[in-house]
């Protein structure tokens, strides 16, 4: 089977929510990445097969993101557009739907990516609001309008918060966090445990702001056009255990130990990546950064969503017949240090493995190899983009250090988990 | 054959299609034709209703014929002429069935008022639809009854916007005014047509009668409502056209009127006004500038131009930044380049504004506005340069920065990409020595504000292709601007024409320190605004660099006054430093500073004879550039200076200006001021003086 290869990517700064990219729309933020991976690459978008985009607060003034992307973007019209929501993991999706699209014979070249602007997810009016203005529009006779002033309550003014609503799971009932703190209580995972690796993302990213530079495209955003952002703005350079340590559990406010500093930030950001075969690469005579190998979905409780990666990990190393020890580097998505170290800790777990039927793709995965240049709890995760992003970090990574084998994966809220294997050569 | 008659199932219908032009006009042959036509449609007792079509493509009727308008020399012809359209279209009206407009594209001027004399007008979607009243612009009032129409069917208010501005208007605007009764798809046209027609003949279409309320209800239903919307009229037609004008104002004298008076006595005096204004010089000189402007727009040359899809632009500053919302607006992919973020952010914040505003007057929906503006990609290096068409340098207006630009953009473009050059005065020749193809390279000299300014100098150099030329031109057409093409030479033709007026008004302003009377002096004869104004403008620093240029390039006619210098130094450069000639506060005033560092001779200001040093020089100026054979064609220097520079249109422009004058007239000046002022500044051009030996004119 021909190979599939990741030509190109560029993300937008991944930027905290209402900081520099407040003002901008998703769709605005998608197709500046996009735009300008086409300018880098000097790529003709009328070779591409279709463009696919992962994005999870769907915007109401864009149905269809990545068709509104693609057009903003210059893509030609005749290029079809969808846009993918598979949670936390859409970014993901939508590359693996360009390798399946390929094997399955359909295409040869596809532009996919995550977009999302958790800024910019909006309130809700409650439902009886909309049943109330509805009925003000179909009365008809100032009697009728009055008896349906009358009607009016304060209370259906109360808005509910989208973005609270997208992270709460509703199948179980809890908040993202507080399934988090369900694998801390499982696995015993300390709160200092927690912070520790809270910091060491913060320590990696700071250090790695040079190299990230390399996977980032500045966006100097609207409508005001203040100033250029070249960096992600979530990584802190002065960030301390003892400032961490200060801070109040946010999900159970008495027994619990995931804080605001040891969970993801929550952020705007947009990531691009132009698939296409390993002839169709060559034909163009582009260098590919590396080859998506195998994929793998896995589903867990709802309510440990985070353990997903230690169920997608072994199943897609099975699919790659390859054993864990072959990866020379890994990222798991840091939603939650807790649910990062709880995937760890049921990996390195033979009883985990034997119950699941895992046996010869589980193992322990060397620190030093794992979320190299930080994760989501310092760069952010925007959750459409992310998944996106890792298997450009990923791939950069491996470029940049000459390694070969690289294993991305990310828990998914719903109680799934993702993985990606990717070679360099 | 302009027009046919045919009759089926008792319904006549007029169709306009004129063989010999791309489009319908009503010259006299053709309402002679209209005239016979309606004759034997009144005798058709059984006839129950006419239809009046085109079958042009894009065109109902582009109006009245303007040469035969040009011809007019006696007041009472001119009337007499619209009187034969203004019977025609009473005609129409008299009908006893009932008449029908289908508009299938522009309908201006007669073929607008034609459209009124209807008793309905409907209408297709198509975009190219436009109908209005141009003819104040050309210095005259409408003639076939359009004044008397429009202002009964749309209101005074609204009617007065289209005849004063003589803006055409959209299908959507049209009907939403009540001037069109019925919009209709294009594809089923005629099926809609023959239901409207049935519905009008069965007397099931009421025509929409639109009340005005409110404030609307006063000023268009009270003769004291139309006395304040007369008067508001004049006021704000004065502030505008400085009284220079005179078809506008008059426009509003008839329709005062007429709104009271019957049909016959209406027209009457629609056609009396109509004749007096169009045997004008005004009238004259601004139907030449139209076929001057016509000329320009329409040049060509041998060869195809490309489209251009995708451009480059170097150097986000005020033109560059400019010049990319231009591009952007045309739906061209545009990648910006400057050496650091905040460059190009500035760039992006002007090219917003004028977006912003653009949505603001609802040029563009705010969805449309977004899209165009996303056109625009940022960049610190030369990445994305490979893919364009063109790209337009207008970097710092410094040769050895323009040559060190032009090296690096040739290693970064395709071979076939087209390098301009935005400058106002730099040899582009010499910078295309740094490329691999100079036969791509081009100057485009854009003026600022680059969205308002409607002309682009183009400046080739000997080796400059046609091909390159050709797709230049297309281009400045696209982006909605009429080209003058310029031969490579110090300070091309536009700013070489303008400065050695500023030149010289800037030594009469050392003589007098009258700055305020000389501003007054130029803004009497028509421009838009005096020199010291214009100065304070564009920045002194901006004008002295080119006048330096033009000073090493030529002679003494173009020495920078010292107190220039003096300014300079003092950072006076105008308003952008909130001090220039002028003090920019909230009210202008004239910078004393200035005046106090001159050595004033007291002499007193003669007016006519500074405006004699001013204009006379520019006409020589212009006469060498005939010479020297930097334009082709006079045209080009009349459209230059009054699109570049705001040279009053009513003139004719400068040479048109001139031959009303005569050469021997002015060679004559200009000998006696080299005399008068010991002085070899204005020493007249041998072009000049074969005029005057020949007794030939500017225009043949």
């Amino acid at each position: 089977m021909e190979r599939i290869a990741v030509v190109a990517g560029y993300r937008t700064p991944f930027c905290k929510m209402a900081t520099y990219f407040n003002d901008m729309k998703v769709q605005d933020l998608g197709r500046t990445v996009v735009r300008e991976l086409i300018e880098r690459t000097d790529f003709d978008p009328s070779l591409l097969d279709e463009v696919i985009i992962g994005c999870v607060g769907q915007p109401a003034d864009a149905a269809n993101l990545a068709r509104v992307i693609a057009l903003k973007a210059g893509i030609d019209e005749k290029i079809p557009a969808y846009t993918v929501h598979r949670n936390c993991a859409s970014g993901i999706e939508a590359a693996v739907q360009a390798v399946m699209k390929i094997r399955s014979g359909e295409g040869s070249c596809y532009l996919v990516g995550g977009a999302e602007s958790m800024s910019n997810i909006p309130f809700n009016f409650p439902k009886s609001f909309q049943d109330w203005s509805l009925g003000m529009a179909k009365s008809r006779t100032p009697v009728q309008k009055i008896g349906q002033l009358l009607r009016f309550r304060f209370s259906m003014l109360k808005p509910s918060i989208g973005l609270q609503l997208g992270l709460t799971d509703p199948v179980c009932g809890l908040n993202m966090g507080q399934t988090a703190e369900v694998l801390a209580r499982e696995f015993g995972i300390s709160r200092q445990e927690q912070d520790e690796f809270a910091l060491s993302s913060h320590t990696k990213a700071v250090e790695g702001r040079e190299k990230l530079r390399e996977e980032i495209v500045p966006v100097i955003p609207g409508d005001r056009f203040k100033k250029a952002v070249e960096d992600d703005n979530g990584p802190r350079e002065g960030q301390s255990m003892e400032a961490l340590t200060k801070l109040k559990p946010y999900f159970d406010r008495h027994s619990g130990t995931v804080t605001a500093g040891n969970a993801s930030q929550i952020t705007d950001g947009a990531v691009a990546l132009l698939i296409m075969t390993e002839s169709r690469a060559k034909e163009l005579k582009m260098k590919p950064l590396g080859y998506i190998k195998e994929y793998a979905f896995a589903g867990v409780e709802p309510n440990r969503m985070g353990i997903g990666p230690a169920h997608a990990i072994p199943q897609v190393l099975k699919k790659a017949d390859m054993p864990l020890s072959q990866m020379d580097a890994v990222e798991i998505n840091e939603a939650f240090a807790a649910q990062v170290i709880a995937c760890v800790k049921a990996l390195e777990s033979d009883e985990f493995a034997k119950q699941f039927g895992y046996e010869g793709f589980t193992g322990k995965i060397d620190p030093n190899i794992l979320n190299v240049n930080g994760g989501a709890i310092a760069l952010g995760h925007p959750v459409g983009s992310t998944g996106a992003r890792l298997i450009l970090t990923m791939l950069k990574h491996l470029n940049r250090n000459q390694l070969n084998t690289g294993l991305v994966s990310l828990c998914i809220g719903g109680g799934q988990g993702a993985a990606v294997v990717l070679e360099r050569e | 054959m302009a027009l046919t008659l045919s009759i089926e199932n008792n319904i006549a219908s007029i169709i306009f299609d004129d063989d010999d032009s791309k489009v319908n006009v009503l010259n006299a042959d053709a309402l002679m034709r209209l005239k016979n036509i309606l004759n034997e449609v009144a005798r058709k007792s059984d006839c129950k209703a006419l239809i009046i079509s085109s079958k042009k493509d894009g065109c109902f009727i582009a109006g009245a014929d303007i040469k035969e308008i040009e011809k007019i020399v006696e007041p009472d012809d001119g009337a007499e002429k619209a009187k034969a359209g203004q019977d025609i279209m009473n005609a129409i009206e008299d009908l006893s069935m009932p008449t029908i407009a289908v508009i299938d594209g522009v309908a201006l001027g007669g073929g607008c008022e034609l459209a009124l004399a209807c008793d309905y007008r409907i209408s297709t979607f198509n975009p190219k639809v436009k109908i209005g009243l141009p003819e104040v612009n050309l210095g005259f009032i409408p003639g076939f009854g359009g004044t008397y129409r429009l202002v009964r069917l749309v209101g005074l208010q609204k009617g007065f916007k289209m005849i004063l501005s003589g803006k055409p208007i959209a299908g959507e605007a049209a009907l939403k005014m009540g001037l069109f009764d019925k919009m209709y798809p294009a594809a089923s046209l005629d099926a809609s047509v023959a239901q409207f027609t049935d519905d009008v003949i069965a007397g099931n279409y009421k025509c929409r009668e639109k009340k005005p309320k409110g404030l609307n209800a006063i000023l268009e239903g009270t003769k004291f409502g139309h006395k304040i919307v007369f008067s508001q009229s004049r006021k704000s037609v004065l502030k505008l056209t400085k009284g220079q004008y005179p078809a506008p104002l008059k426009a509003i004298d008839v329709i005062e009127k007429t709104l009271y008076c019957g049909r016959e006595e209406g027209m009457a005096i629609e056609r009396e006004a109509f004749g007096l204004l169009a045997i004008t010089d005004i009238s004259k000189n601004l139907v030449n500038v139209f076929y001057a402007s016509e000329k320009c727009r329409k040049v060509s040359v041998g060869v195809k131009g490309q489209d251009v899809s995708k451009a480059g632009v170097l150097g986000a500053g005020i033109m560059g930044g400019g010049i990319a919302q231009l591009l952007s607006s045309r739906d061209i992919w545009t990648r910006v380049k400057d050496i650091n973020y905040d460059a190009l952010a500035l760039g992006l914040r002007s090219a917003k504004k004028v977006y912003s505003q653009a949505v603001k007057r609802r040029r563009y929906s705010k969805a449309e506005a977004d899209v165009k503006m996303g056109h625009i990609s940022t960049t610190l290096d030369y990445s994305g340069f490979g893919q364009a068409d063109i790209v337009i340098e207008a970097v710092l207006e410094k040769m050895d920065v323009k040559k060190q630009v032009f090296k690096e953009l040739s290693d970064n473009v395709s071979p076939e990409c087209i390098l301009a050059s935005n400058t106002s005065a730099l040899s582009v020749t010499e910078m295309a020595t740094e490329v691999k193809h100079p036969e791509n390279v081009i100057g485009f000299h854009f003026f600022n504000p680059v969205h308002r300014m409607p002309l682009v100098e183009i400046i080739t150099t000997a080796q400059t292709s046609q091909e390159t030329l050709a797709t230049s031109l297309q281009l400045v057409k696209k982006l909605g601007k009429t080209p003058i093409v310029v031969k490579d030479s110090p300070g091309f033709v536009v700013n070489r024409i303008l400065l050695v007026y500023m030149a010289e008004a800037a030594r009469i302003l050392t003589e007098t320190g009258r700055l305020e009377e000389i501003d007054k002096i130029m803004t009497d004869f028509g421009m838009p605004m005096g020199p010291f104004l214009l100065s304070d403008e564009v920045g002194l620093d901006v004008g002295l660099k080119v006048m330096q240029i033009l000073h090493d390039a030529f002679s003494d006619r173009f020495l920078p006054e010292p107190l220039f210098e003096d300014m300079l130094v003092d950072k006076l450069l105008g308003r952008k430093t909130q001090k220039g000639f002028y003090i920019h506060g909230k009210k202008r005033s004239v910078n004393q500073k200035v005046l106090n560092n001159l050595e004033i001779q007291e002499q007193a200001l003669d007016h006519e004879e500074s405006l004699k040093r001013m204009v006379y020089l520019m006409i020589n100026e212009a006469a060498m550039c005939l010479d020297e054979k930097i334009v082709d064609d006079v045209e080009s220097i009349d459209i230059g200076m009054i699109f570049g520079t705001g040279f009053p249109p009513f003139r004719g422009g400068l040479l048109r200006y001139a031959d009303s004058l005569g050469a021997s007239y002015i060679v004559g000046e200009l000998l006696r001021m080299n005399e008068k002022y010991q002085t070899d500044r204005f020493t007249p051009s041998a072009y000049l003086n074969d005029l005057k030996r020949s007794g030939n004119k500017f225009y043949e």
